[in-house]
């Protein structure tokens, strides 16, 4: 079937999850008892008028249905409303974007970089002490929690002085020429990347020696070995080929996670992200932020599915696309 | 097998001792601290001379009151959350907003730091008719806006007729200046002078006339276009070369999360004595930081100039300070107050049903039982155990920093068990023989104390009020709930027993809280009523009506004299009859960096109140 009919049929049926998601999300944000008003309520100095004026405008005095259908009107024309603070949220967005776009794109690239080599490597070394070594070490980046190591390399940071303290550019940026702009996101990039990359390349390290090591047992790589095949064949030109089919799922997962994924590590490494704006919009249950950030994670999910379903079509010709 | 151990051993104990390392410097030596928290002297009673204006270049400049300085460098602070949301002054809803903006736009007068006095900014003088109502005020001449502009009384006439009485940006501004709901009135007399009446004599008045003057010829245009266009107008994505100000810096980079940026106003119309243009220092950098612990890592870590210290670094940072290159101020207790309140309302909602069981409203509406609680709480522990010594225990409804402070109150008295039992053995309560109150009817004393949970400080206060009450043999069932749910509560359905808030007080404006005092206040949170009640004021209580007219009498008194004896009586009655029954007060301290000349912290200014004078030292 033609790959363009494929997609616009998956589209379609992203539709009611994307409906579902919305509604559970909306209805589970506002039955909480978290109230954006309770702030402005117990200052002396807003007067009861202010306070009416500003439930109106955050469209808080409606029936609760009414203000989902309001929201999802909007939605589907693009306009994602405005924060509590006021601002469009579209603009809040795209200020974050680009910066969480760029740590979580190096990362992705390193781990993969990476990760797939590292795997096979592994994998072919099987039991010997370069396999060990590299197992224990994955096994501690799978164990250690995010949060706990961001924080670890934030002290280091302060001890030694060597890297700044979170943020993404230094105080006199604008000032710098091109070369020393670069070096200094690369410089506020390092623990940051570091973190996401030591976790991520855990998890797709031992993926990869796994599958590695399956199809190594398979006959056709046995037949391929006994029929006198170079070895570098057998491995990169069957086993490997068939061993990298699950890493393509995979990658529509990564995609997902382009915007979601580095949230905490962003959090304490006060990186001017997505996920740190939604977490304090979540915190102070501002609707139209969360809903927004919430609908744009669950759209990149069902994109990403999609094109991983594709990729692994070009890479494997037995899958069809029925 | 045995070496898949050893490795794992190796490199576990490789990261387990570099986590060791990192961490180690962290736990210091506690115990001596406390004490020495609070020997040290608070920054009080520092006065300097008004400020002197002097002609330069047909100019008029306020000359500055501290020493000469060189030019140069740049100053980091830093803010915590989400930074500015807008720089449009006369928007802006929150303290980030209006602090940021604040810089670049002056009002005709300002507080003065040391004294709290009213002082004229580019103002030169402000006289006040014998009626008590009429304000003539001139401007300084030769005033310029960041584009070479003259300010005139055409820009405060703009901004107060047009922006503030019109209802454009933030409406609060708007609330707080009307007398009884009507605006004071403002003319245009020449290009320097202006004439505000109010209505009838309203003393908070000269205060307000500190807002910041607009730019008449940028925002006319806008204003036309009315409210939607202004409030959207100097928004955060404004080009920073677009803002015209009058104060002493000018934005000139935001970067959203990051930080904002400030540059020195080369036309400010301040000077010093040898008629150095100020402000001295080239840049000020707002770092917006996400949370505490980050705040305090980017000081230890070089790149903050400030920070504010918090009661459980305190100690940490004080041990440190001998071999450091910062200063640790001590400002002394802030405006914000803490406190427990009883819930005395005896009224009965639209259902007829009562907000309060009427045997907790005999118990909580009788004096003896709110002041045999007063003196049950040990505010003493409280303070040392809570924020590690780094406040005071607080008696008054005003704060310890306010000028308007009852000082014969302030020193309140220590918890005596005995009194409290005393108190309530008058009032018909007895204790039986396993320890528990009873009230005249037999009943059992209990009640349950709520706070907003997540404010672990909060948390900790009830845990050792409950403790102190229990002596008493009252039960408290102390219940923290979300804060959310706890403003509904106090404002709305008005169903709870005790409960432990906090409110932000005003160190230099009594009448701020009036909203809270009024019996017909929406923040009356005691005794709040509404609706048809708060019209026809249903049962008020003799020294709630005494507040009333206190308050009332306190907005239109002129003089701080005279007004200081009716807030000193408001304090008297508060603290006789417990409506609210305060804990204390947390300490402002802060760190700065020692390179910093001319730091001058009050109590009442904070650390850079004369931003325009730091400079750094050579």
């Amino acid at each position: 079937m033609n790959v363009f009919i494929y997609i616009i049929k998956r589209l379609i049926n992203a539709v009611p999850i994307l409906i579902l998601v919305s509604l559970i999300s909306f209805f589970i944000i506002r039955l909480s008892p978290i109230d954006p008003l309770s702030e402005l309520k117990l200052n002396p100095a807003i007067s009861p008028q202010t306070l009416e004026a500003e439930r109106v405008r955050l469209g808080l005095d409606l029936p609760l249905y009414k203000q989902y259908l309001k929201w999802g009107g909007n939605f589907i024309k693009g306009d994602m409303g405005v924060s509590t603070s006021g601002e469009l949220v579209s603009d809040r967005l795209k200020e974050r974007i680009p910066n969480t776009l760029l740590l979580t794109g190096i990362v992705i690239l390193l781990t993969w970089l990476v990760g797939i080599p590292l795997g096979i490597y592994a994998a072919l070394n099987w039991r010997k002490p370069a396999d060990r070594v590299i197992t224990v070490f994955t096994s501690v980046g799978m164990a250690i929690p995010s949060f706990f190591y961001a924080l670890l390399l934030l002290v280091f940071a302060v001890k030694t002085g060597w890297f700044p303290i979170g943020g993404l550019t230094s105080f006199n940026f604008a000032q710098m020429n091109i070369f020393g702009k670069i070096f200094d996101i690369i410089h506020h990039l390092f623990l940051p990347v570091l973190v996401l990359f030591t976790l991520s390349l855990a998890g797709l390290q031992r993926q990869m020696r796994g599958n590695l090591l399956d199809v190594l047992e398979s006959d056709y790589v046995k037949l391929a070995r006994a029929k006198g095949l170079p070895e570098n064949k057998v491995i990169y030109k069957h086993a490997v080929r068939n061993a990298i089919n699950p890493m393509v799922t995979l990658i529509g997962f990564e995609f997902a996670g382009l915007l979601s994924g580095a949230a905490l590590t962003e959090y304490v490494f006060q990186y001017p992200g997505l996920g740190r704006l939604v977490l304090e919009a979540v915190m102070k249950s501002d609707i139209n932020l969360v809903m927004a950030s919430l609908m744009i994670g669950s759209i990149m999910l069902v994109v990403g599915n999609i094109i991983a379903d594709i990729l692994l079509k070009l890479v494997d010709p037995r899958v069809t696309m029925e | 097998m045995n070496k898949k151990i050893i490795y794992t051993i190796l490199i576990l104990g490789f990261f387990v001792f570099w986590g060791s390392s990192c961490l180690h410097r962290d736990v210091i030596e506690e115990e001596e601290k406390i004490a020495e928290n609070k020997t040290e002297e608070a920054i009080f009673e520092k006065i300097k001379p008004p400020f002197e204006i002097r002609e330069i270049n047909g100019r008029e400049y306020l000359i500055s009151r501290g020493d000469v300085g060189r030019y140069g460098g740049a100053f980091s602070n830093s803010t915590i959350g989400e930074g500015p949301k807008t720089f449009n002054i006369w928007n802006s809803k929150d303290a980030t907003s209006s602090t940021l903006a604040g810089l670049m736009f002056e009002g005709m007068f300002t507080t003065d730091a040391y004294t709290g006095e009213v002082i004229p900014k580019l103002a030169k003088k402000v006289e006040i008719a014998k009626d008590g109502k009429t304000y003539t005020v001139t401007l300084r001449k030769g005033l310029k806006w960041s584009d070479g502009r003259e300010i005139t009384a055409d820009d405060v006439e703009f901004t107060y007729n047009t922006i503030i009485k019109g209802g454009y940006g933030d409406t609060s501004s708007r609330d707080v200046m009307a007398v009884d709901g009507v605006m004071p009135s403002c003319k245009k007399i020449d290009k320097y002078t202006l004439e505000f009446v109010t209505p009838k004599t309203f003393a908070p008045f000269l205060r307000m006339l500190g807002f910041a003057i607009a730019p008449k010829h940028i925002l006319k245009p806008i204003t036309d276009k009315g409210i939607d266009e202004f409030n959207r107008f100097w928004g955060v994505t404004t080009k920073p070369e677009d803002f015209v100000v009058s104060g002493a810096f000018k934005l000139k980079e935001y970067v959203p999360a990051q930080r904002v940026i400030f540059e020195r106003n080369k036309d400010y119309s301040m000077a010093d004595k040898n008629g150095n243009l100020l402000p001295y220092l080239d840049k000020y950098v707002v770092y917006i930081v996400g949370d505490l612990n980050n705040q305090v890592l980017k000081f230890e870590g070089g790149e903050l100039d400030i920070l504010p210290v918090r009661g459980n670094q305190v100690a940490r940072f004080k041990a440190l300070e001998k071999n450091s290159d910062y200063k640790m101020y001590n400002l002394g207790a802030g405006d914000g107050t803490t406190f427990i309140s009883f819930n005395l309302n005896n009224r009965k909602n639209d259902k007829g049903k009562y907000y309060v069981e009427p045997k907790k409203q005999k118990w909580f509406n009788n004096n003896n039982f709110r002041k045999a609680v007063d003196y049950a709480i040990d505010r003493e522990f409280i303070v040392s155990n809570i924020i590690s010594g780094v406040g005071m225990p607080l008696f008054t409804a005003e704060g310890l920093s306010s000028i308007y402070l009852n000082k014969t109150l302030a020193k309140g008295h220590p918890q005596n068990l005995q009194y409290a039992q005393k108190l309530l053995s008058q009032a018909g309560f007895s204790k039986d023989e396993n320890g528990i109150l009873h009230d005249k009817e037999g009943n059992e004393v209990e009640f349950t104390l709520m706070t907003n949970a997540g404010n672990l400080e909060r948390e900790s206060i009830g845990v050792i009020i409950k403790e102190d009450l229990a002596k008493l043999g009252m039960k408290v069932n102390f219940k923290p709930i979300e804060f959310n749910v706890l403003v509904g509560k106090i404002t709305g359905s008005m169903d709870w027993d005790a409960i432990i808030m906090g409110l932000t007080g005003s160190a230099l404006e009594p009448n701020n809280g009036a909203n809270v005092w009024y019996s017909y206040g929406s923040l009356h949170m005691f005794n709040i009523r509404q609706g048809k009640d708060a019209i026809n004021r249903t049962n008020i209580l003799p020294w709630e009506k005494r507040l009333d007219e206190l308050f009332s009498q306190g907005a239109t008194t002129l003089g701080f004299e005279n007004r200081k004896k009716i807030y000193d009586e408001y304090q008297q009655i508060v603290y006789d009859y417990n409506p609210f029954i305060y804990l204390y007060s947390p300490l402002n301290i802060y760190a700065v960096r020692k390179k910093y000349k001319n730091l001058e912290p009050t109590a009442l200014g904070g650390v850079i109140h004369n931003l325009e004078e730091i400079y750094i030292e050579e």
